[in-house]
C-alpha cells in the first residue's frame, strides 16, 4: 500500500522545467529517501506533495485518493529552509504551528508538553526564539513538525545544523515515529544516512527520476555482485574477493572442503555515495 | 479559503502585536505628542523672546530716533552724531547687535530708507517691529506737517476694525456662525490621520510579511494553510490592531476632553452643547460678538461629525486594505526592508501625491485636482476625508467608495498571486520584472 503516488508530474517555473513526468510510489510505514543534486527538483517535488505549489501537469494520490486540503493537516513538513519567528516565546510559537495544523489549543499544549519533557527542554516554554541556540531551535521546530502526529512526516536535509549527539536523537526519533507507523520521507545530501535509515529510495536529477526502488535492491544492482570470503587457515586469516557469477554454495563447499574456517561470507554492495555520483555524473568514481 | 486557519492567523497577528510593549507606549505617546505639536507653535511663540537686543541708531533725517520706543525685547540708543564706519566697527567687534541707519528724508520730505547691519541677521520679529516703528514715526511726522491741530486723534478715529464673520445656511434657513479657519484645521487633521493610518498599518503589513520570509518561517506556514489566508489573516489582524488603538485614542480624547472641562472656564464649554445658532443670534450683527473660542468649538459642533466619522472609518478600512494588499505584494519579493525601497515606489508616490492634495484642499475643496482626488482611488482615502468638512455630496461619496472597493478587489487579486510566489523565492533580489512573471504564473 501506497501512502502517497506521484503520476507523471510537470512543473515548470517560466522556461525552466523543475520536473518533467517524474512519478514516485512512497510505501506506507517506511522510510522513504528522496535524493538528488541541488537544483535536481527534490523541493518542488516536496512543495507539490505539501500542496504548497501546484502541479502543471499530473496527479498526486494520497492513500489512493487525489490529495485534498484536509489532507495537508496529516502531514509533518520541516523544510530545508527553516525558521521561526524571532520575536515568539517558544511555548506560543509552538502552540501556533500546531494550530495551523488542526489542533485545538488545550491538544496542541498538552501534546507539546509531552515532548518537551521527552526532550528535556520543558524550561524554554517562555523563552523567546531567538534566545535559543540553532541546535535548540532545530529541536523545537522537529517538536512543531511532528506534534500533531501526521501520517506522513516530510523532512528535508533533517540533520543539518544539528551537532552529533543532537543529530543521533533526531534519527532515534525517525526510526521510532516510523515503528508506531508513520510514513517519512527524507531528502538529504548525507548517503550514510540513507544507507543507515532509508527502506526506499527515489533519486531525481536534472527533473526526472533517475532511479527508485528497495535500497539494498539498488546497491545490488549498481555493484558488481562481488562476493567478499573471509576465511582462516593454518596460515592464519584471509580475505578472498570472489566474483558473485560463480555458484555461491559450490565456492563454499569448496573452501569447507579444504579444511579451513570460514569466518564470513557476504555480498559486497557499492556504498549509496558511489551509486549517486555514478548516476549523477555517469562516471564512478574512483576509491 | 478556510475560515479556521485565517482565524488562528488573525488571532496571533494581533495578539502578539497587541501585547508588545511598543504598541502601549505608541497608544499613549502619540496623543501627547499630538498636543504637543498642536501646543508647539504657541508655546513658542509664548517663550522664544529674544534676549534683548541693543541697536544703535544713526538717524540722518531727524524724525524717526525720537519715536522709536524701547520695549522687552530691544532697546535703541542714539548714536546719530557718530561715524558710520565707527558704529559698524562696533557692531563688528559685537559691543552693539546691529545699527539701524536711517536716510535724510527724501526731497519731497514723503519718505525715509532704512538699513540695519548686523553680525548675525535679525529675527523676523525684530524686523517686523523696526518696519512698523519707521512707518508710524514717517507718518507721524507727515500727519503733522499738514498742521491740523488734532489731525492724528481724527485718523484713529476713523481707522475700522473690521472682523470678516462667516455664517453658513442650510437647508431649512439655520444659520450657524462658522470660523473658515477651523474648516482648514479639520481638513487638514483628517487628511493627515488617514494618511499616517495608511502608512503606519500598511507598513505593518509589509514589515510582517518580510519578517516571516527573512526568518524562512513562511515555508513551514504555507505548508499548513493557503498563502491566501495567510495574507488576509495577517491584513485583518492588523487592521483590528488598527482598530484597537483608534478605539483607545478616541477613550484618551474623551478622558482629556471631560478633564479639559474641569479646568477650562464653564462658559467657554457651555458653547459647545447650546444651540449653536443661538450663537449666532437671531440677528448675528447686532448681537454681541462671540468669543473667538466660542466660534471654533461651535463651528467644531456643527461639523457632520457623524458623516466625518462614517467616512473615516470607510475610507480607512478600504484605504487600508487597498494599500495593504499592495504592501504585502511588495514585501513578498524582498528579504529585508532595505531592498524594498525601489519597489515600494509605486505606492508612496500616490500616497504622497494624495498627502499634498489633501493639504491644500482647503484653498479650494470643489476645484477639478481635488474632486478627481478623492475620486481616483489611490488618492481618493486620503483627499476625499479632506474634502468633507467642507460638505460632500452623499453620491459624491457612495461612487469614491465603490470606485475604492473595486480597486481593492483587483488589487487584492493581483497581490495575492505575487505574494503566493513570492514568499518561496530566496536568495536573490526581486525587479518589477519578476512580479510580473509571478503573477502570471499559473
Amino acid at each position: 500500500m501506497n501512502i502517497i503516488e506521484c503520476r507523471d508530474i510537470h512543473k515548470s517555473f517560466g522556461d525552466k522545467v523543475a520536473l518533467d513526468g517524474v512519478s514516485l510510489e512512497v510505501p506506507k510505514g517506511r522510510i522513504f529517501g528522496l535524493l538528488g543534486p541541488n537544483g535536481a527538483g527534490k523541493t518542488t517535488m516536496i512543495r507539490i506533495i505539501n500542496r504548497i505549489t501546484v502541479p502543471d501537469n499530473g496527479t498526486v494520490l494520497f492513500n489512493g485518493a487525489p490529495i485534498t486540503r484536509e489532507v495537508v493537516e496529516k502531514i509533518g513538513y520541516m523544510p530545508e529552509e527553516r525558521g521561526l519567528y524571532r520575536k515568539m516565546q517558544v511555548g506560543e510559537q509552538a502552540v501556533y504551528l500546531a494550530m495551523l495544523k488542526g489542533m485545538s489549543e488545550r491538544e496542541a499544549v498538552s501534546g507539546l508538553k509531552q515532548w518537551f519533557i521527552r526532550f528535556g527542554i520543558e524550561d524554554w516554554w517562555k523563552k523567546k526564539v531567538e534566545e535559543l541556540s540553532k541546535g535548540m531551535a532545530q529541536k523545537l521546530q522537529f517538536i512543531t513538525t511532528v506534534v500533531h502526529k501526521p501520517s506522513l512526516l516530510i523532512l528535508d536535509e533533517p540533520f543539518s545544523g544539528f551537532d552529533p549527539v543532537n543529530a543521533d536523537i533526531i534519527r532515534k526519533e525517525i526510526l521510532r515515529l516510523r515503528d508506531e507507523g508513520a510514513t517519512i520521507i527524507l531528502s538529504t545530501h548525507n548517503m550514510e544516512s540513507v544507507e543507515e535509515l532509508c527502506d526506499n529510495i527515489a533519486l531525481i536529477d536534472k527533473a526526472r527520476l533517475v532511479v527508485a526502488g528497495g535500497v539494498d535492491e539498488i546497491r545490488r544492482r549498481y555493484g558488481n555482485n562481488d562476493v567478499e570470503l573471509v576465511y582462516t587457515d593454518a596460515d592464519g586469516r584471509h580475505t578472498e574477493v570472489l566474483p558473485r557469477s560463480v555458484n555461491g554454495s559450490d565456492t563454499l563447499a569448496q573452501f569447507v572442503g579444504r579444511g579451513v574456517t570460514v569466518n564470513s561470507y557476504r555480498e559486497l554492495m557499492p556504498r549509496m555515495n558511489d551509486i549517486f555520483i555514478k548516476l549523477v555524473t555517469g562516471k564512478e568514481e574512483k576509491r | 479559503m478556510k475560515t479556521r486557519n485565517i482565524g488562528v492567523v488573525i488571532r496571533r497577528e494581533y495578539l502578539n502585536r497587541v501585547k508588545k510593549k511598543s504598541f502601549l507606549v505608541i497608544t499613549f505617546v502619540v496623543p501627547v505628542l499630538f498636543v504637543a505639536l498642536c501646543c508647539l507653535p504657541t508655546l513658542i511663540m509664548l517663550n522664544t523672546k529674544e534676549a534683548a537686543k541693543e541697536i544703535s541708531v544713526i538717524d540722518r533725517s531727524g524724525i524717526v530716533a525720537p519715536a522709536l520706543a524701547d520695549n522687552e525685547t530691544v532697546t535703541f540708543i542714539d548714536k546719530s552724531d557718530d561715524d558710520v564706519d565707527a558704529v559698524k566697527a562696533l557692531v563688528a567687534a559685537g559691543e552693539s547687535d546691529a545699527l539701524l541707519l536711517i536716510s535724510p528724508m527724501d526731497v519731497d520730505e514723503k519718505t525715509v530708507n532704512a538699513e540695519t547691519y548686523s553680525l548675525k541677521p535679525l529675527g523676523i520679529d525684530m524686523t517686523e517691529n523696526l518696519n512698523r516703528q519707521i512707518n508710524d514715526a514717517v507718518e507721524g511726522y507727515r500727519v503733522s506737517s499738514y498742521g491740523i491741530e488734532g489731525l492724528q486723534e481724527i485718523m484713529d478715529a476713523v481707522k475700522p476694525h473690521i472682523k470678516l464673520r462667516t455664517i453658513t445656511l442650510d437647508e431649512d434657513g439655520g444659520e450657524t456662525i462658522s470660523e473658515s479657519g477651523v474648516y482648514m484645521m479639520v481638513s487638514m487633521l483628517l487628511g493627515m490621520v488617514i494618511f499616517m493610518f495608511v502608512t503606519l498599518f500598511g507598513g505593518m503589513v509589509m514589515s510582517g510579511v518580510i519578517e516571516e520570509k527573512s526568518s524562512r518561517v513562511v515555508e513551514v506556514l504555507v505548508s499548513s494553510v493557503k498563502s491566501i489566508e495567510l495574507m488576509y489573516g495577517k491584513i485583518i489582524g492588523i487592521a483590528l490592531v488598527a482598530f484597537t488603538q483608534f478605539l483607545l485614542w478616541i477613550v484618551l480624547a474623551l478622558v482629556l476632553f471631560v478633564a479639559a472641562g474641569a479646568f477650562l472656564p464653564p462658559e467657554l464649554m457651555s458653547s459647545v452643547t447650546a444651540d449653536p445658532a443661538a450663537l449666532a443670534g437671531v440677528d448675528g450683527l447686532t448681537e454681541a460678538v462671540p468669543s473667538e473660542a466660542g466660534i471654533v468649538l461651535s463651528t467644531l459642533a456643527n461639523l457632520p461629525l457623524v458623516k466625518i466619522l462614517v467616512s473615516f472609518i470607510l475610507y480607512f478600512i478600504f484605504g487600508y486594505l487597498l494599500y495593504a494588499s499592495l504592501y504585502a505584494a511588495i514585501g513578498s519579493a524582498v528579504e529585508n526592508e532595505g531592498d524594498s525601497q525601489q519597489l515600494q515606489l509605486p505606492v508612496t508616490i500616490p500616497l504622497m501625491l494624495a498627502f499634498f492634495i489633501a493639504l491644500y484642499a482647503f484653498k479650494a475643496p470643489d476645484s477639478a485636482l481635488v474632486f478627481w482626488g478623492s475620486m481616483i482611488p489611490f488618492t481618493s482615502p486620503i483627499v476625499m476625508l479632506a474634502r468633507i468638512p467642507f460638505g460632500v455630496e452623499i453620491w459624491e461619496l457612495a461612487l469614491s467608495l465603490a470606485v475604492l472597493a473595486v480597486t481593492f478587489v483587483i488589487c487584492a487579486y493581483i497581490s495575492s498571486r505575487i505574494y503566493r510566489v513570492g514568499i518561496l523565492m530566496f536568495g536573490r533580489k526581486s525587479t518589477f520584472k519578476d512580479l510580473w512573471k509571478w503573477f502570471k504564473q499559473k
